[in-house]
């Protein structure tokens, strides 16, 4: 079985129970990830905003760790280091002189590049395909009764750099929790923006995209949001402040996927989310 | 591809050249979560450019409001990469020591930097003391928040750390110099 190189980025560690349901689901999936050694921060839209060199660098040295460890593959967990590092991998690849710049600044680290670079890989990318898609049906269906959720892709995921026929339009989640005997709404706003670090400075001005998001889940439906990155997670869970009472639950993807395989909530990380689940579960018929 | 405009910083780039195929159809503006908040929506701002008002642009908000959601990018007829422009934009402006008329985002990527640049990897809650020390009206609106994570484990307080910094300080160090207040 093949071992990915895994790039948990910055915001993994205090993310609300995502680390730990993605060893939950690592050990009952038997996916085998091993975390690249001594990983630095990708730079995200910080560093590209300020300098294309060190944006293009930082990347550039994740690329070349994984190639020192003989990885084809990176397994990214965050919206922003997957469009981050694809977007860069695609510039190096079709810019020999922001190449040659790269790999000058990272031989006095003692690291290399060399074509063709590590290909970037969301885990919602691994769950969904051969062969961990065989293991997440038939059997192993669990009654869970959390309620109706909906799927929250976030902007990045879905944006220029992702590949594969649902690049715009993604559906593979919905299929894969309804899969599992998870009850899912459709909606519209499953590839909306969350106003990512902006909420910080312009915190008046991504309130409403919020607000458009929950609206449109709870119009439809939906009573849990359940998101694919850190980002999103965090702005829905700690943004729904001045949405009026009862706010929908923001959980991780692997969460969800964790309890209709019968994983408990503890195990799953469920009790670090600000909006808990557990009033909803009160809820539920 | 050979290039039109060697000797132009902007045109010469190979996403920012790809503007003088725009057809200002405005598909980009529509699609924008904060083009209302933008003293020029993408569509503008494009024509501004082609207008010959590079300093107007780069003195504007738009580039700063742009929140990388590549939604423009992916409907655009053109294909034209908005929002890489935008980074281009940001890029220009920082080196050349525009501030534009709001400027709280290029103080906050700057926070982000140092803290990657001292540790080799980010910590929320050193970012946002970093920028709080310039903007302490944003730290006491998140401050509610803070206790909520720490009390469910969510805020690091030491910080994420590679193995050896030094590495990345040396990758972030054009981005750590350059900078509207630098």
């Amino acid at each position: 079985m093949k071992t990915y190189a895994f790039f948990p980025g910055c915001a993994y560690q205090s993310a609300a129970g995502y680390a730990e349901s993605v060893a939950a689901l690592n050990n009952r999936l038997a996916i085998r990830l091993k975390e690249l050694d001594d990983w630095t921060c990708c730079g995200a839209t910080a560093a590209f905003s300020l300098d294309e060199g060190d944006g293009l660098a930082l990347c550039g040295r994740l690329f070349a760790l994984a190639q020192k460890e003989g990885h084809s593959d990176i397994v990214t967990v965050c919206n922003a280091c997957y469009t981050t590092l694809r977007k860069a991998g695609k510039r190096m690849t079709t810019d020999p002189p922001a190449l040659a710049e790269v790999s000058r600044r990272l031989a006095d680290q003692g690291l290399g590049l060399a074509l063709p670079l590590p290909k970037v890989l969301h885990y919602l990318d691994l769950l969904v395909a051969e062969p961990f898609d065989r293991r997440l049906t038939g059997e192993n269906q669990v009654e869970h009764g959390v309620g109706a959720v909906a799927v929250y892709y976030g902007c990045q995921y879905s944006r220029p750099w992702t590949t594969g026929p649902e690049a715009q339009h993604p559906t593979m989640l919905q299929r894969l929790l309804s899969g599992l005997g998870v009850d899912v709404v459709e909606h519209s706003a499953g590839t909306l923006c969350c106003g990512a670090s902006h909420a910080v400075p312009y915190a008046d001005a991504c309130g409403p995209m919020i607000g458009r998001i929950v609206g449109e889940i709870r119009g439809k439906g939906g009573r849990i949001i359940t998101t694919i990155c850190p980002m999103c997670q965090f702005n829905l869970d700690a943004g729904q402040r001045g949405l009026g009472k009862d706010p929908l639950p923001a959980t991780y993807f692997t969460q969800m996927i964790g309890l209709a395989l019968g994983i408990g909530a503890a195990d799953l990380g469920l009790n670090k989310l600000l909006i808990p689940l557990s009033t909803m579960q009160k809820k539920a018929p | 591809m050979n290039d039109p405009h060697p000797d132009d910083p902007f045109l010469a780039h190979p996403d920012c050249r790809h503007i003088l195929r725009c057809i200002q159809c405005g598909a980009c503006s529509g699609s924008c979560p904060l083009g209302a908040e933008m003293d020029y929506a993408p569509r503008a701002l494009f024509a501004l450019i082609r207008d010959g008002d590079f300093a107007g642009a780069l003195k504007s908000n738009t580039p700063w409001y742009c929140v990388s959601c590549y939604q423009c990018m992916d409907r655009c007829p053109q294909e034209i990469p908005v929002a890489d422009i935008m980074y281009r934009l940001k890029q220009m402006a920082v080196a050349a020591g525009c501030r534009p008329r709001i400027h709280k985002l290029p103080d906050f990527y700057r926070a982000f930097v140092e803290d990657v640049g001292r540790n080799g990897r980010m910590t929320e809650s050193h970012v946002m003391a970093r920028y709080s020390l310039k903007h302490p009206g944003d730290a006491a609106a998140n401050s509610v928040t803070a206790l909520k994570l720490l009390a469910r484990g969510r805020l690091n307080l030491f910080p994420n750390r590679s193995r050896d910094p030094g590495h990345v300080a040396a990758l972030t160090a054009r981005c750590r110099k350059r900078g509207p207040d630098a």
